[in-house]
């Protein structure tokens, strides 16, 4: 007898228990906190040794046998889904409350709870039809939390914006499920490696999920989304909702026979969202839109992770396979973990100021020094920086490419490619970071507002602590993650137990260690000895300037610039310029009334330049077709005959030729 | 009790031999252009000064401002433990570990970027933001560099990557690499470090507001990371393995000498490069990393 089954019906029961609640956040909370745990508490024992947990229901819903399945891969991002919404619906105490949002909050806490069950429903779901049913009930339930505040007009947009992708994504999940129904006579699901005609069907996969997932193109809805929804909807959002993507991608790729062409292609999305989506996000001026964008750019390591797995895996399962598997794995994990507390660290900015626009911003360290200082550290770990998390998965990738190299083939090609790409992805996300940190919160305040701010309370600051140190955990002791990934990775193979963690990642969990108690030491030496000596404060230096405004300072618009510019073709950013007409050769006409400016703004290039233009073409077709009903009965009749004879043509034609 | 002699030795290594890079440096400057110049030890004497001198701090920096330098040093001295030391070999090898001290490089980056964002002046924004933005370009250059090395020796671990000899592609990784060199460590045609036009500088510019032991840290770390960056182009380009120890140490010297005396020269010769050229010349060195993985390619399939 193992304790999962009995851990996941209490999850289960507190989760159904808390929608009672919702009038009472303490006893929701309470109960979302003991499901959650427990459900953790299940994923844990499963990926740290236990077996898989296998529950053949016995009864039917919608016509459909109940079985249920918690395998390794399932409880990977079940666990995430649990430490993700946990601390999420912490935070929301304290960010959402019920004196602030009276109409929306208990909404609010209705949706957290059913779209937690929705995806813990997709991860357990063996059976194709349940699985559409959970994975509806997700979409719905994100749709509800992106447009919570249903008083704000782009809010509204973003969520009509997501329902409609989504679906376009659910259409096609669709379609996989009932070809893969009607072909094999049954909707319960397993691998089915033996029928290669089904091979296509992972191209219906790879859009379906991939549109979940947010890898470029398919990304569109996801800035407005993540930028418009409650912060700690954010952070689930992108955080665990867009994970459910990679999971559908990677769970069918190890399920269905995958085309040759499956590895080359998840990789090359994979390359072009991490260069596009930090592109992007260094173009944002807006706190939570750039940090969407990043959400796509960690989609694509975790592609290039995948996809390299796929073509490992289609040369005869090459070792390298497991390390970027692994890697991809782990950096599922560890997005969730660092983009979660960013997100929750921009909430507390945007619930203090008021204020998401970076250029209004400024030296919020003074006031908030708490979520500065977990936001920074949110920032070194999605920069790929050692000693945290995201070193650790990134390094399994590149060890990983780096085998695929040594093992020669056209692979081996992709594999340079790959790398290279990565290492300029981690250098644009580091100067993505740079920005967003020190315009945010170094230097002096921009605005009123954020010479006003408030440190946030511990309900706020407490899931931002934990998430930090879990991102430092992972980054300090990879070893002890390591049999989580491994036992995942064996389980979506299916190629026997979980590996051994390699030697070299112990070696570089020691070095982490010392590098962070070094750096902490040197640290506290240096500021020591700066204060022993005599520390003087006076104004920074300004050239001899007398009166250094807060405007003088470096923007994020004027800090990214070099970069933005190498992107110039892809970014589309367009300029406003008061007064108008400044630039080599052309003096501006300088109005005294009206106070100059310059601003930019990039917009989502591939909605406006093809999925816009796209919908228009589709729209005239439509208003076209439309002039036919006008409501005269006589014409209508005329269709029905015109109809009919078409009909009678048809057959009259089949009997000729047959 | 032999590795943790060897270890101290090491650290001492590290600490002491750095700053004579910039004298050497300045040396050769003087002597092109026919002046005295400062003397070799130079460097010595300012950051024993520096350490004894008092702080003027901004108004607006916060903990990070002292945090950020030394974290920053850490990441570069961590960075040099890894990298072999011709006949002494590293001190700890492992799969993997070149990936280390590239990331180990970004982190004392971000920590110097961060450090000079902490002023709010607009000179350190325009340091820091070019910092990071040509980074990207010199980061692409070096992952190539490194995988030429991995192709040529098979190898992911820096003391076995850079044992075999490179062949005819070995002048393009020199050339690309101290191209490198020159643009990580902020010297001529990048950025002019005799300067003090703030407009024109990349790495002076970013740490016009420290003052006192924190500065001391930031030149320390600085020479730290110019002799890194020379010790890896010697290594990745010269064959030490079949030397005897006191020849290998000679050569490996004699490399990094070449290698100041190179920067010397470029510095005296050449003006620094408008900002706008200065991605066409990474994209070079990136091109030149790009033909000697391709070179290492072939001659591996050969």
């Amino acid at each position: 007898m193992t304790p999962t089954g009995p851990l996941l019906v209490i999850a289960l029961g507190s989760a159904l228990g808390a929608a009672a609640f919702l009038r009472f956040p303490r006893a929701w909370l309470a109960l979302v906190l003991v499901g959650t745990a427990a459900g953790l508490g299940a994923c844990a024992f499963v990926l740290w040794g236990g077996p898989a947990w296998d529950w053949p229901g016995g009864f039917e819903v919608a016509g459909q046998p109940v079985h249920l399945r918690l395998d390794g891969l399932s409880a990977l991002f079940l666990a995430l889904v649990c430490v993700v919404g946990g601390a999420g619906a912490v935070y929301s105490m304290g960010y959402w409350t019920d004196a602030a949002h009276p109409r929306s909050a208990s909404r609010g806490r209705l949706w957290w709870s059913e779209i937690l069950l929705a995806m813990g429903f997709i991860l357990v779901a063996t059976n194709g039809l349940h699985f559409l049913i959970a994975w509806e009930g997700f979409v719905l339930g994100s749709f509800f939390l992106i447009t919570l505040d249903q008083s704000r007009r782009e809010a509204r947009q973003a969520g009509w914006l997501y329902l409609a992708a989504s679906h376009v994504g659910t259409l096609c999940l669709f379609g996989l499920f009932g070809v893969l129904a009607a072909r094999l006579g049954t909707w319960e699901l397993g691998p089915v490696r033996g029928h290669p005609e089904l091979a296509p069907l992972f191209w219906l996969a790879l859009i379906g999920f991939g549109i979940k997932a947010g890898a470029f193109p398919l990304h569109i809805w996801l800035p407005s989304a993540h930028g418009s929804a409650p912060s700690h909807a954010s952070a689930l959002l992108s955080g665990v909702v867009i994970k459910m993507g990679i999971y559908g991608l990677i769970r069918f790729g190890g399920w269905l026979p995958v085309p040759a062409a499956a590895g080359w292609v998840i990789t090359a999305l994979g390359l072009v969202s991490a260069v596009l989506g930090v592109a992007f996000a260094l173009g944002q001026h807006d706190l939570k839109r750039l940090l969407a964008y990043h959400s796509v750019e960690n989609i694509g390591i975790i592609l290039i992770g995948f996809g390299f797995a796929l073509v490992a895996a289609s040369r005869g399962h090459a070792a390298w396979g497991l390390l970027a598997m692994a890697g991809a794995l782990l950096h599922v994990w560890n997005h969730g973990l660092f983009k979660a507390l960013l997100f929750l660290g921009a909430g507390s900015v945007l619930h203090a100021t008021g204020c998401r626009r970076m250029s209004g911003l400024g030296g919020l360290w003074r006031r908030m020094p708490w979520t500065a200082a977990l936001f920074a550290l949110g920032a070194a770990a999605i920069s790929g920086l050692p000693p945290l998390n995201g070193f650790v998965s990134e390094w399994l990738v590149y060890l990983g490419l780096f085998d695929a190299v040594h093992a020669r083939g056209a692979s081996s090609l992709l594999a340079v490619v790959s790398a290279i790409l990565l290492g300029v992805t981690g250098a644009l996300a580091l100067a993505c970071f740079t920005k967003a940190s020190a315009v945010v919160f170094l230097g002096a305040a921009r605005s009123e507002a954020a010479r006003r701010a408030h440190e946030s309370g511990w309900a706020m600051l407490g899931p931002m602590v934990a998430l930090a140190a879990l991102c430092a955990a992972i980054g300090l002791f990879p070893v002890l993650a390591w049999p989580a990934v491994a036992r995942a990775a064996a389980d979506w193979t299916g190629a026997g137990p979980a590996a051994a963690a390699p030697a070299e990642l112990r070696t570089l969990g020691l070095c982490s260690l010392v590098v962070a108690i070094l750096g902490a030491a040197a640290a506290a030496l240096l500021w020591r000895r700066t204060a022993a000596g005599s520390l003087r404060r006076a104004s920074t230096w300004c050239c001899g300037y007398a009166e250094p405004t807060a405007r003088m300072q470096y923007t994020a618009g004027s800090f990214a610039g070099i970069i933005t510019g190498w992107f110039e073709g892809v970014l589309l950013t367009h300029r406003t310029q008061v007064p108008a007409g400044q630039g080599p050769g052309r003096a501006p006409i300088v109005d005294e009334g009206v106070p100059s400016s310059l601003d930019d703004h990039t917009p989502e290039a591939v909605l406006e330049r093809v999925v816009g233009p796209a919908a228009r073409v589709v729209m005239r077709v439509a208003l076209g077709a439309r002039s036919l009903q006008h409501g005269r009965l006589p014409a209508y009749l005329l269709y029905v005959l015109a109809g009919l004879a078409g009909l009678a043509a048809i057959i009259f034609l089949a009997c000729i030729l047959t | 009790m032999m590795a943790s002699v060897e270890f101290i030795v090491r650290i001492g290594l590290w600490f002491l031999l750095p700053p004579l890079l910039p004298g050497i440096v300045n040396r050769v400057k003087a002597w092109v252009a026919g002046r005295r110049g400062p003397p070799v030890l130079q460097l010595y004497y300012d950051l024993a000064r520096l350490w004894r001198k008092g702080v003027v701090l901004s108004d607006l920096a916060s903990p990070g401002f002292i945090a950020g330098p030394a974290v920053a040093w850490v990441a570069v001295a961590g960075a040099a433990l890894l990298l072999p030391l011709g006949p002494l070999g590293s001190l700890l090898s492992f799969r993997g570990d070149v990936i280390l001290l590239v990331y180990l490089l970004a982190l004392a980056r971000f920590c110097t970027a961060w450090a000079a964002m902490e002023t709010g002046s607009s000179f350190e924004g325009m340091g820091a933001a070019r910092e990071v933005s040509y980074a990207v370009l010199a980061e692409a250059s070096v992952i190539t560099a490194v995988l030429a090395l991995s192709v040529q020796s098979g190898s992911v671990s820096l003391a076995r990557m850079m044992e075999p000899a490179v062949g005819s592609g070995g002048v393009l990784l020199a050339a690309g690499l101290f191209t490198v060199l020159l643009a990580e460590n902020c010297r001529v045609p990048f950025d002019d470090p005799a300067t003090h036009l703030e407009l024109t500088m990349i790495h002076e510019v970013m740490v016009l507001d420290h003052s006192g032991p924190p500065l001391a840290v930031i030149l320390h770390g600085a020479s730290m990371k110019l002799l890194l960056y020379a010790l890896l182009l010697v290594q990745a380009v010269v064959p030490l393995g079949g030397l005897s120890f006191p020849a290998a140490v000679a050569v490996l010297a004699g490399g990094v000498l070449a290698v100041t005396v190179g920067v010397g020269l470029v510095e005296s010769l050449l003006a620094r490069f408008a900002f706008r050229r200065v991605p066409l010349l990474l994209t070079t060195a990136f091109l030149l990393c790009l033909f000697a993985l391709l070179v290492a390619w072939n001659g591996g399939a050969a």
